[in-house]
C-alpha cells in the first residue's frame, strides 16, 4: 500500500518544519507529548482488561457459537450470508479476533468470493464498539453509556446489511 | 456498560460451567494477557502520536486549523471548547484517512473535555461517528485481501464507503433525534416545576 506509506512522512515533515519556522523547541515539545502516553495507557488499562476478558470468555464458553447458530436464519433473511454471522457478532468485541476470522473466511471461501467480499465490507465498515466505548469513556463517571453504544451497534448492523446488498452489484 | 458486562459475563460463565468448566480460567487469563500485550503496543503508538500532537500544538498550527474548522465543528458537536473541538475534528480526520493509532488519543482527550463540560451530546456524537468507521481506504482489509491472493483487492472500497457513508449519516441523525427528545422532555419538566 503506497498511500499511507507516503502520507505519514509528509505529514510529520510538514508539521516539524512548520514548528521549526515558528521557533518551537522540537525535542522538548516532542518529549513533553510522549510523557502523556504512560498515564493514558494506565488510565485505560482496567477497562481494556475487562473487555478483553469478557470477549475471550464470550468466545471460549461457546456462547458466541450458540448465538451465531441461533441468529443464522435471521441473518439469511436480511441478506447477510450466515457464514459471516460469527464475524458480525465478534466485531464489536474484538478487533484482533475479527481480523483472524476475516482471514479464515477468505482462506476458506476464496478472497474474491461473494461471501469473502461481504465479510470484508462487514469488517471494514463497522467498529469494535465495546472496545472503543471502554477506551473513550475510561474513568468518566458517565451515566448514559447505553444510548450511544446501542446507536453504534444498531448503525453498524445496518451497515452490514447494506454492505452485503451493495456487494451484489458493486 | 455495567448491565452489558454483567449480562454477557453471567451468560458466558454459566455456559462454561455446563459445557467446559476447564476453559473458564484460561479464557480469563488469555484476556488479561491480551490486555497486557495490547497496552504495550498502544503505549508505543501513543508515544509517537502524542509527541507529534504536542509539536503540532506548540507550533500554533493546531489552533489555526481549529479556527478554520470552527464553524463546522461547532455545529456538529454543539460546543465552544476550542481544545476539545480541535481534538474531536482531528480525531475524525485521522479516522477518515486511516492513520493507524492516531485517532484514539485524540478521541479520549476530546471525550474527557466534552464530559467535563457536561456536554453529553458531543461525547455521544463523537463516539457514534467513530463507531461507524467512515474511512477513505480500508487499509487493513485491502492488505489482507492482497496477501490472500485476491485478483482485485480494491474492489471492496466502493461498497464499504457507500455503506459506511449511509450508516454515519444515520448514526448522526439518531444522536440528534434522541438528544432533542431529551431536551424537549427537560423543558416540559421545567415548565411543570415552574
Amino acid at each position: 500500500m503506497k498511500y499511507p506509506a507516503l502520507i505519514l512522512p509528509v505529514l510529520f515533515l510538514a508539521v516539524f518544519v512548520y514548528a521549526l519556522v515558528k521557533k518551537v523547541k522540537l525535542y522538548d515539545s516532542f518529549t513533553a507529548g510522549v510523557k502523556e502516553a504512560i498515564p493514558l495507557v494506565v488510565s485505560i488499562f482496567p477497562y481494556l482488561a475487562a473487555i478483553l476478558m469478557l470477549s475471550e470468555l464470550f468466545e471460549q464458553s461457546g456462547l458466541s457459537r450458540i448465538l451465531t447458530n441461533a441468529l443464522a436464519p435471521a441473518f439469511r433473511f436480511l441478506g447477510i450470508p450466515p457464514e459471516i454471522a460469527k464475524l458480525v457478532l465478534m466485531k464489536p468485541f474484538s478487533g484482533s479476533g475479527s481480523t483472524a476470522l476475516l482471514s479464515e473466511i477468505m482462506a476458506t471461501y476464496g478472497a474474491d468470493s461473494y461471501i469473502a467480499r461481504c465479510a470484508c465490507v462487514a469488517y471494514g465498515s463497522s467498529e469494535t464498539v465495546f472496545y472503543i466505548s471502554a477506551v473513550y469513556f475510561a474513568g468518566i463517571k458517565y451515566k448514559k453509556l447505553a444510548k450511544p453504544v446501542l446507536i453504534a451497534l444498531f448503525v453498524n448492523f445496518i451497515t452490514v446489511i447494506l454492505g452485503c446488498l451493495f456487494c451484489r452489484f458493486m | 456498560m455495567n448491565a452489558i458486562f454483567a449480562l454477557v459475563f453471567l451468560a458466558s460463565a454459566s455456559l462454561c460451567l455446563v459445557l467446559a468448566p476447564d476453559a473458564f480460567l484460561p479464557a480469563l487469563l488469555k484476556g488479561g494477557e491480551k490486555a497486557v500485550t495490547l497496552s504495550v503496543a498502544l503505549l508505543a503508538v501513543y508515544c509517537v502520536w502524542l509527541g507529534f500532537f504536542k509539536v503540532l500544538e506548540s507550533s500554533g498550527l493546531a489552533e489555526k486549523l481549529t479556527k478554520r474548522l470552527f464553524p463546522l465543528s461547532k455545529r456538529i458537536f454543539r460546543s465552544d471548547d476550542k481544545e476539545a473541538l480541535f481534538a474531536a475534528t482531528s480525531n475524525l480526520t485521522a479516522n477518515f484517512l486511516g492513520l493507524p493509532g492516531a485517532p484514539t488519543p485524540l478521541g479520549i482527550r476530546a471525550t474527557q473535555k466534552f464530559c467535563e463540560a457536561k456536554n453529553d451530546y458531543a461525547a455521544d456524537m463523537l463516539f457514534v461517528l467513530n463507531a461507524t468507521s467512515l474511512q477513505l481506504l480500508p487499509v487493513t482489509v485491502i492488505a489482507l485481501r492482497a496477501s490472500l491472493g485476491s485478483a482485485a483487492p480494491y474492489d471492496i472500497i466502493l461498497p464499504t464507503l457507500a455503506a459506511t457513508l449511509i450508516s454515519t449519516l444515520l448514526g448522526a441523525l439518531l444522536v440528534r433525534l434522541t438528544a432533542r427528545r431529551r431536551n424537549a422532555r427537560q423543558k416540559i419538566r421545567r415548565r411543570r416545576n415552574a
